[in-house]
């Protein structure tokens, strides 16, 4: 173990990344200076400027070709691209395309539809500036067992854990996590728990409603956080249809379930009522708390080990006024763990919150982004914040109010600063929705990155 | 249990089991399950004195125990055993009122040419000397035509040795089966020689007894008289902060099929034979079918919907978890999943009326871009004709005929033709005389029902039978109020378990479409005075498909009754029928009581049955490259 990790680091440095696994041995975190801080700790990491964000975008009917597509677009000022979108796959159907993320190589995106359950897996390594289509995983739901709604994308050593947000009995929101190898081959299926199988966990306070929607882990901490959203029947649904529908609307998650991660074993099943939806786990290696975000009761939760070792969950701060549905929606962490971004829906704010003190979050900075924004995704250094616009196809705002964009910021630790934006609709190309990052210098040499590759996966 | 008992079947010259005294301590009645096994099929026989009567007028609410013998029957651990066994039980009868009272035994005869009325009265004869207390019926059939089918509904298998000259038929041989079955006409036991012993029968007849007082071991039914017919994660209390889930896990979710043929052959308690095109009689074969299209999400154009996505088996045949359905790509469908229990009566479909049967019905969904979405009927059944696990079933089930736009909606609609449900507490009371089967508060919903609230004069109860619907539609003024009204009103919004907040109507608007117009039957007929007309729908199993109304607005019961007591929504339009009862709290609970006595028993053996329905998928044995 010791002997290939100090091969893993020395291979890693030559070329210019760093493998995220490291990070659980105790290596200094200052190395990497770019990246997203969303990403797996599994997972390579770019050290300098990033070249590309991919936008996982919707297809909207009667908008260019009507389809979901992958979008390039060239973030690095040095280019003579800069600020333009450079290449667009589409994929075909509108898939409710959403979440997308490497494999721990990160030779491949896989990026789900949380409508039709299909998976596509993007070539990004061969060339990162014109990403091809490798695989379509199409029978996900067969093969799980009936989970529905691939969401989370996320690398483990050699494979990509998938969570569900539905099921394809009922299209409600019990579900499970299906986990893959990197080629695309079916491993298992982990259900969340239920009041009628916890699988072994404890049910800690009221609810146990089988839930789920985002996944972390705290390899060093054996780990892994899932989070739950709602099911298709609603996410799917019109958005103020849902709200005028009391029956919807008494099928969000309450929960957070904390699992053994080298098991897959769910161990406590912790109350978080209003919809927690992504999770962010603290990067420094003395930091034992993953958080949320509440998206219906607008606040921030902390997932928090106490000294016996016990996992508990505790609101530490609004979001907003919680009164007002601002509807809290993805949100990133600086890679000291010192604050995060967070965004809201509706009032199309982002806001950032100092974490000096980690168990009581102050909210010291806001701006509005646009009409309405969703994904927000940093740097590792902090410096650069990108922000696209779309929540999901049937929930966006309707008319005037529904722009579509990818905005790119500045942050020098006081204020936000834009330097270019994509019109989405302006260009034909849809809604956008998640970003991910890709540079030029994880691929300088391809066979070198195989072997580094198989390193990484044995660990 | 009696499948541990082990002793080898006939042919040995040994004394079967039956004979002698039981060599194992039975458990006690009561202390274990007798699951059950299908439906008793119902058919023509002919009594001891030449009259055609029917089996189902002699499962006649007693406990039956059913044996196919024939008289001249020689081998000793055959037809002689069962009547042998039958015989100490008909001698218990003699000193035991309750097995009087409750237990009927019945011979039917596999020999219609010799075993004619006078030969099984003979036969019977020979066994009075048992006693007089008791009914024990020797019955056959006119011809063997009329048999053939019993044989078949009853699985009895029977061989005849034939004279190869003469004709004359020189034996029969059948494997020995006696069938027990339940007050509603259910098998729930089959006997083979191997355990044929009046001690066992009588241990299970004693179980049923218990059963029927609801000391039994099946599970305590809820109000409703289901224990399945909920949302896989049941939200019931979500309005409180001491709400606690009790969700299922999706893994537990199965089933057992159930003999749906038997069901629409002989409908429970409560329901008319079913009406059945002569162009599409069921068939087994359809059933499976229909069965397995209705599951199929692959039968629409992006693999996501199947007809279940809306009509989910324990929500009702309905969805609880919706006001309006929700189809392809989350468009919106401005009306409620309506449920599908008891369809094969309904003369009109659709809320609006507008389709006449359920072989056609089934393209509107097939085809609407707000639901399953397929872009043409050639594109839908290409698709099935592409899959693999269908290969044959169609021409299996149609004498030959592939699958096409008839074919597929006849697959389908029998299917939903069979999910019949009645035999409620309110039916036994009524229909089956059973003065024990409704509480006081639901008689006294009743009375109000077809007195004072004049529920009746729309949801029909007929003499023999009940329906709760008169297939007309009617204006109770809902979709007047929702159309003319103010359609985004403020509204109180879950956040989480007892959590609401009030959010401003704009701030709904400004990320919902605008709200669909429904004017109900004019959109049909365009006739002015048809605005606003609904369907009136079937009671039955009301308690299981909330929400209600053709909009889903009302979430209980309660609020149903509460919008007829007041009189619905008055203006020039309003139906005469609807006006304001004048009910107090009292008589409005009373009226709920008598709805929730209106749930089948036989729902949860429906729901069980979809659970074992395969769900179909992409990449499940479609046959299609992934």
């Amino acid at each position: 173990m010791k002997t290939a990790t100090m091969i893993q680091k020395m291979r890693t440095m030559a070329l210019g990344i760093v493998v995220g696994a490291g990070l659980a041995m105790g290596l200094p975190v200052s190395t990497a200076t770019a990246d997203e801080t969303c990403m797996s700790p599994y997972m390579a990491k770019i050290t300098g400027q990033e070249d590309f964000v991919y936008v996982w975008t919707l297809g909207v009917e009667g908008i260019g070709d009507g389809q979901d597509k992958l979008v390039t677009i060239d973030v690095n000022p040095a280019s003579p691209n800069y600020g333009t979108v450079i290449d667009s796959l589409s994929v075909g159907g509108r898939n409710e395309a959403h979440h997308s993320g490497f494999t721990d190589d990160r030779r491949y995106l896989w990026a789900g539809g949380l409508d039709t359950n299909k998976i596509f897996i993007f070539d990004v390594h061969t060339d990162p500036a014109k990403p091809v289509l490798f695989k379509t995983i199409e029978d996900f739901v067969s093969a799980s067992g009936g989970v529905v709604g691939p969401h989370t994308m996320y690398a483990f050593p050699g494979r990509m854990m998938v969570t569900g947000l539905s099921n394809n009995k009922d299209h409600g929101g019990r579900t499970g996590m299906v986990e893959y190898t990197n080629t695309g081959e079916y491993v298992a299926t982990h259900w969340m728990p239920t009041d009628g199988d916890l699988l072994g966990a404890e049910k800690g306070g009221k609810y146990a409603d089988g839930y789920g929607y985002d996944v972390r882990v705290l390899p060093r901490k054996n780990l892994m956080v899932t989070s739950s959203f709602t099911g298709w029947s609603n996410y799917m649904m019109d958005f103020g249809k849902m709200l005028g529908d009391a029956e919807a609307m008494k099928r969000f998650g309450n929960t957070v379930v904390v699992w053994d991660l080298h098991t897959r074993k769910p161990r406590k099943v912790l109350d978080v009522p209003g919809a927690p939806l992504e999770l962010r786990c603290a990067w420094q290696p003395n930091h034992n708390w993953c958080l949320t975000t509440t998206a219906l009761t607008s606040k921030v939760w902390m997932i928090y080990e106490d000294e016996t070792g016990e996992w508990h969950a505790k609101a530490v701060a609004d979001i907003g006024d919680p009164s007002k549905v601002p509807l809290p929606v993805d949100f990133s962490i600086l890679s000291d763990d010192s604050g995060f971004f967070v965004n809201t829906f509706m009032d199309g704010k982002t806001r950032f919150f100092d974490m000096t003190d980690p168990h009581n979050p102050k909210q010291v900075y806001e701006t509005v982004i646009g009409t309405q924004v969703n994904m927000v995704s940093g740097s590792w250094d902090g410096k650069r914040q990108y922000f696209t616009s779309s929540l999901l196809a049937n929930w966006d705002k309707k008319g005037a109010d529904d722009e579509q964009y990818f905005r790119a910021y500045h942050w020098d630790g006081k204020e936000l600063v834009k330097q270019f934006e994509v019109d989405f609709y302006k260009e034909k190309l849809g809604r956008s929705h998640q970003m991910r990052f890709n540079a030029y210098s994880l691929f300088a040499s391809n066979n070198a990155i195989e072997s580094g590759t198989r390193l990484a996966s044995s660990d | 249990m009696p499948a541990h008992v082990t002793h080898a079947d006939t042919g040995s010259g040994i004394l079967a089991l039956g004979y002698g005294p039981l060599e194992y301590e039975l458990p006690e009645p009561g202390s274990y399950g007798l699951p059950p096994l299908g439906a008793a099929r119902d058919a023509q026989v002919l009594d001891e004195e030449n009259r055609r009567i029917r089996l189902h007028d002699l499962y006649d609410g007693r406990i039956v125990l059913l044996n196919f013998m024939f008289s001249r029957c020689s081998d000793i651990n055959g037809c002689p055993l069962s009547s042998y066994v039958f015989n100490r039980l008909k001698s218990t009868m003699q000193d035991d009122p309750e097995l009087e009272a409750g237990l009927r035994l019945v011979s039917l005869s596999l020999d219609p040419e010799r075993d004619t009325p006078e030969v099984m009265k003979l036969y019977g004869n020979n066994f009075r000397f048992a006693g007089t207390r008791g009914d024990w019926d020797f019955v056959t059939t006119d011809s063997e035509e009329t048999l053939k089918p019993i044989l078949d509904a009853y699985g009895q298998d029977m061989q005849k040795l034939v004279d190869a000259k003469t004709g004359e038929t020189l034996d029969i041989s059948h494997l020995l089966k006696v069938f027990l079955i339940d007050p509603d006409r259910k098998i729930r036991n089959i006997y083979s020689v191997s355990f044929l012993h009046a001690d066992l029968l009588l241990n299970d007849i004693r179980s049923l007894f218990l059963e029927a007082d609801g000391k039994g071991a099946v599970p305590a039914l809820a109000r409703s008289g289901s224990v399945l017919s909920r949302p896989g994660d049941d939200k019931e209390g979500y309005e409180s902060e001491d709400y606690v889930t009790d969700s299922l896990a999706l893994t537990d979710r199965k089933g057992e099929g159930f003999d749906l043929l038997g069901l629409a052959e002989s409908p429970p308690l409560g329901l008319p034979p079913i009406p059945e095109p002569p162009d599409n009689i069921l068939s087994r074969e359809k059933i499976e079918l229909g069965r397995k299209l209705f599951y199929d999400r692959r039968l629409s154009i992006n693999d996501t919907f199947s007809c279940a996505m809306c009509h989910i088996p324990e929500q009702g045949f309905s969805n609880n978890e919706m006001a309006t359905a929700v189809g392809v790509e989350g468009r919106s469908v401005r009306r409620n999943a309506p449920t599908l229990y008891n369809v094969a009566y309904m003369e009109k479909l659709f809320h609006d009326g507008r389709e006449e049967n359920l072989e056609q019905q089934i393209w509107a969904p097939f085809l609407a871009r707000n639901e399953m979405a397929n872009p043409s009927v050639g594109y839908l059944l290409g698709k099935i004709r592409s899959f693999a696990d269908y290969e044959g079933m169609f021409e299996e089930a149609f004498d030959g005929r592939p699958i096409g736009m008839e074919t597929l909606g006849m697959a389908i609609a029998s299917y939903e033709r069979t999910l019949l449900s009645a035999n409620s507490p309110f039916d036994r009371w009524f229909y089956g005389k059973d003065e024990t089967a409704l509480d006081d508060a639901a008689r006294r919903g009743f009375s109000l029902f077809t007195g004072k609230a004049g529920c009746s004069s729309c949801h029909l109860v007929n003499r023999d039978h009940a329906l709760f619907t008169d297939h007309r539609l009617h204006n109770a003024g809902l979709g007047f109020e929702n159309s003319i009204g103010d359609a985004f009103k403020p509204s109180r919004v879950t956040l989480a378990p007892g959590v609401f907040l009030d959010v401003d109507p704009e701030v709904m608007a400004s990320v919902g479409e605008k709200p669909p117009g429904d004017v109900g039957l004019y959109e049909i007929t365009e006739d002015p005075a048809d605005r606003w007309k609904f369907r009136t729908p079937t009671l039955r199993n009301v308690a299981l498909t909330a929400p209600y109304m053709h909009n889903g607005q009302f979430s209980t019961l309660e609020e149903v009754v509460e919008f007829y007591n007041r009189g619905g929504v008055d203006h020039e339009l309003l139906s005469p029928l609807i006006r304001p009862l004048g009910l107090d709290a009292g008589e409005q609970e009373d009226l709920v009581a008598f709805l929730h006595a209106l749930t089948g028993d036989n729902v949860d053996a429906l729901v069980l049955d979809a659970f074992a329905a395969p769900v179909g998928d992409p990449g499940q044995n479609s046959g299609r490259d992934p």
